[in-house]
């Protein structure tokens, strides 16, 4: 066995990932999970994983966790 | 599906997933997700006042809905705009009122969806994270499409070429990494089909952005990622069979 980092990277695909169109419709409960402190990956464990490895839908979710913790508070009044 | 004819491209992919994956076994997620709603045991959040206002204001007929829509074109723009700084390193050619521009063809976008899908709202998130999850895809959407059309990936970006430096042989372990460099080479040519060879290269090897390829082939995101998936399910299985097994928490267990 050869332990060797970037080509562990290189190769990732860790069984249980969900895929990105699977973390679509819950990306806002996941963000606010986390926004309660609380671990997400309880309830979603597939786009916890994919969420490791896809750079494409981490952004995606930054940009949910940031607007959500930045704009959230906002009333239609 | 109306949703497809007046959205933006971010709602496209929303909708169009369910579609996609009853035609082709590169929709397919890699795996399964609970449901939004088989996934969450805590009751719904309609009751939370300030969705529930929100939801009651956005819809046809409201006395107060011109104002409802105004005010949340506003943030949508706000939370695009911010989005697009935050990732401004992705297309370092946009700037300056391009930018502003891009952030309020976001917010029309996306707030075109949001009315056309009000009444999917579960109230299983705040409403404003809801909203704010479709000006983020048309942002990450918009921002695909730019760079697909200024910088779209080259020739050499798709092909198998030279393997990455971030691989390159080190003096103390060079004639085992040499064979297992070769072996990794032989296996992307030998063992993956055209399009996942396509993918790997580009994205795993010459880090094409992986929303930027998919423009390229005409595919969507998750089929690429599926390809991507595949690709390095079986080239991790071919360093493994020919004696150099890559250890690590990626591997398939």
């Amino acid at each position: 066995m050869i332990d060797l980092r970037s080509l562990d990277e290189l190769l990732r695909a860790q069984e249980g990932d969900a895929g990105c169109d699977a973390g679509v419709p819950i990306m806002d409960q996941y963000v606010e999970i986390e926004l309660r402190g609380e671990d997400p990956s309880e309830r979603f464990p597939g786009t916890a994983i994919h969420l490791r490895v896809c750079p494409g839908c981490r952004a995606d979710h930054d940009g949910v966790l940031e607007a959500a913790r930045r704009f959230g508070d906002l009333d239609p009044d | 599906m109306t949703v497809i004819e007046i959205g933006g491209d971010a709602t496209r992919r929303l909708t169009a997933a369910g579609r996609l994956r009853a035609t082709s076994v590169y929709d397919q997620p890699v795996s399964v997700e609970p449901s939004p709603a088989a996934a969450t045991t805590r009751p719904s959040v309609l009751s939370d006042p300030t969705s529930r206002r929100w939801v009651e204001q956005l819809r046809p007929g409201h006395a107060r809905r011109e104002q409802a829509v105004a005010r949340l074109h506003d943030a949508l723009r706000r939370a695009a705009l911010h989005e697009l700084h935050r990732r401004r390193g992705q297309l370092p050619a946009l700037a300056g009122t391009e930018l502003d521009d891009v952030a309020q063809q976001c917010a029309d976008d996306a707030i075109v969806s949001i009315l056309g899908r009000i009444d999917d709202f579960q109230g299983l998130s705040r409403f404003t994270t809801w909203a704010y999850k479709f000006a983020i895809f048309e942002v990450s959407s918009k921002l695909a499409r730019h760079a697909w059309q200024r910088n779209p990936p080259s020739h050499e970006e798709l092909e198998l070429g030279e393997l990455p430096d971030s691989l390159a042989t080190q003096p103390a372990e060079q004639t085992e990494r040499r064979e297992q460099l070769t072996v990794l080479r032989e296996a992307i040519e030998a063992n993956l089909t055209p399009r996942q060879r396509e993918v790997f290269v580009a994205i795993a090897l010459n880090d094409v952005p992986i929303d930027v390829l998919a423009l390229q082939l005409g595919s969507n995101r998750n089929a690429i990622y599926k390809n991507l998936f595949d690709a390095r399910r079986k080239l991790r299985e071919s360093m493994a069979a020919a004696g150099h097994a890559v250890t690590r928490e990626g591997a398939e267990e």
